[in-house]
């Protein structure tokens, strides 16, 4: 049994070596940017994916200002589409599947915000069509995704891809949730930093 | 009424070899950073005025785009076909001639907002490119292209210029920490004095063929500098700057004058490892970078030779450093379409 974890370790172990970090990076600046003008960014995958998104947008709009809540004047406005399980049935069951993230997305969106489109297998319709909608308004897309990234990856500004062979969701994920923590953890010392240096 | 908005931008190295008479003969390179100060554009549609009003440092109020004095706008509208019926006016931190590439951001934040108030949306690409096309082909400015880039990007970045008018844009991905460190080392001045560059352009465009191996160098300095950038070799940046600046003296003779001269020997009498004029030159803003230590030795100095030579707007300009390029802030009652 030990040796059945340790082969998936080691197999997790090889993708991270392959974390693009240029491209993470590129996705910090497009996050700092949206914060210097004030923009919202809004997160939205499938299953797994959508699980990711929750829980980074929890993260990013609190943990990031944890220590000094008061005293920054502007926070992170993250936004998980859609924002209620009410919304994503109405849209599922009157429009279309197809429509659940692009739909509410359209509802929001402005020309200052961020998309982070979270999807491994790169090619969900649901995820591709919001993704298209905010290529259109000439808003950075941020796309995690993974196998060989599909058509988000193409389309996306900043292209985490982790790349691994077709349906290894289990290690694909895993990995998407380092790469979000580690935004977090970024602007979370960004942050304390600019205050402990003043 | 559509609002948008273009940071100014600090150019380190390679400045002057944006110029097409050099980059179609060898490509051209420049680093530079985008601050936190913008050049915002206001443009209201007024379809029950037959007018065009332009407001900036004057208002101007006419009966057709053609008659506009201010020839960024009037040349802007006019390619767009836009005669009348509009109000544009314009909001910056800080005036046009301090060498921050404030006349640039205008034309970008310009480009980008009259292209929404059409309907439709433009990328930082195609944002930069129009911007370009507007200053240097319609107004016939004797400019290159980095301030334009700059931008419209936002953030720092290195842009090479190719000789088939393409540009490549690859942002230098800084830390934070790094980001912070270094604004901690720069010191940035207003001189007092403000200047048109294409006064300066104008003759050094004229010297390309005979400095082309000058500007050959300075367009090769970005690489090295990039690496020290990233290092966090704030010292190596500064003699590479100071490198920099004595190369650009020798572009045209307008560059530097007495006074210059004097604020930056007296810049780097005091400590700072090395220093440049932003922009054309022959006045505008002058940058050190300096130990911290040094920082208030040197602020000293260039007070006093402010003082003695009577300019009155000298001024210490506080700066951060900002990812943001060119924006829409505001959209309201306009319907675009996509």
């Amino acid at each position: 049994m030990e040796e059945y974890i340790k082969n998936f370790l080691l197999k997790t172990n090889a993708v991270l070596e392959y974390l693009p970090t240029k491209e993470i990076a590129k996705a910090l600046n497009i996050l700092q940017a949206t914060y210097e003008r004030d923009g919202r960014i809004y997160v939205f995958g499938n299953g797994g994916s959508l699980a990711l998104a929750t829980h980074w947008v929890s993260d990013f709009n609190k943990t990031v200002f944890d220590h000094h809540l008061d005293k920054h004047s502007r926070r992170f406005q993250a936004i998980r589409l859609p924002t209620t399980e009410e919304e994503l049935t109405a849209w599922a069951n009157d429009v279309g599947f197809e429509m659940v993230f692009a739909g509410p997305l359209r509802n929001y969106i402005q020309d200052a915000d961020t998309v982070v489109a979270i999807s491994s297998s790169g090619n969900s319709p649901n995820v591709i069509k919001a993704v298209e909608l905010a290529k259109s308004f000439k808003v950075p897309v941020i796309g995690l995704s993974g196998f060989d990234g599909g058509r988000l990856n193409q389309l996306a500004d900043a292209k985490i891809l982790i790349p691994t062979e077709i349906g290894a969701y289990e290690l694909v994920e895993g990995i998407h949730g380092v790469v979000l923590h580690s935004m977090t953890k970024y602007f979370k010392d960004y942050f304390d930093h600019l205050l402990e240096r003043t | 009424m559509i609002i948008s908005r273009a940071p100014l931008r600090i150019s380190f190295v390679g400045g002057g070899t944006d110029l097409a008479a050099f980059y179609r003969i060898s490509p051209g390179r420049v680093i530079s950073t985008s601050i936190d100060k913008y050049v915002y554009v206001a443009i209201n549609p007024t379809p029950l005025i037959n007018k065009v009003t332009a407001r900036y440092s004057v208002v101007e109020g006419v009966n057709h785009a053609r008659e506009l004095k201010n020839d960024r706008i009037r040349e802007a509208l006019l390619d767009l076909g836009i005669e009348n019926n509009i109000e544009v006016g314009t909001f910056s931190h800080l005036p046009v001639g301090t060498g921050l590439g404030a006349s640039s951001s205008f034309a970008v934040a310009l480009m980008k907002g009259l292209y929404a108030c059409l309907g439709k949306r433009i990328d930082r690409k195609e944002a930069a490119e129009l911007a370009c096309r507007l200053e240097i082909q319609l107004v016939k400015e004797p400019i290159g292209k980095q301030d334009q880039y700059a931008a419209a990007f936002g953030g720092f970045n290195i842009f090479q210029f190719n000789p088939d008018e393409s540009v490549d844009v690859e942002p230098v991905l800084l830390d934070y920490k790094k980001r912070l460190d270094l604004e901690d080392h720069i010191i940035l001045f207003f001189t007092g004095i403000t200047r048109a560059a294409s006064d300066v352009l104008v003759e050094q465009k004229a010297n390309v063929s005979e400095k082309i191996n000058t500007l050959k160098e300075m367009a090769d300095s970005v690489l090295p500098f990039k690496e020290r950038l990233l290092a966090g070799d704030f010292k190596g940046m500064g003699e590479m700057l100071h490198q920099g600046w004595l190369k650009k003296k020798t572009l045209a003779s307008k560059v530097s004058n007495k006074i210059i001269d004097e604020f930056y020997d007296a810049g780097m009498n005091y400590g700072a490892w090395g220093g440049k004029i932003l922009g054309a030159g022959g006045g505008g803003c002058i940058l050190f970078l300096a130990p911290l230590e040094k920082k208030e030795a040197i602020k000293e100095a260039l007070k006093d030779i402010a003082n003695k030579n009577n300019l009155n707007d000298f001024k210490e300009v506080p700066v951060r450093f900002m990812q943001s390029g060119v924006e829409i802030l505001s959209t309201d009652g306009i319907n675009i379409n996509h």
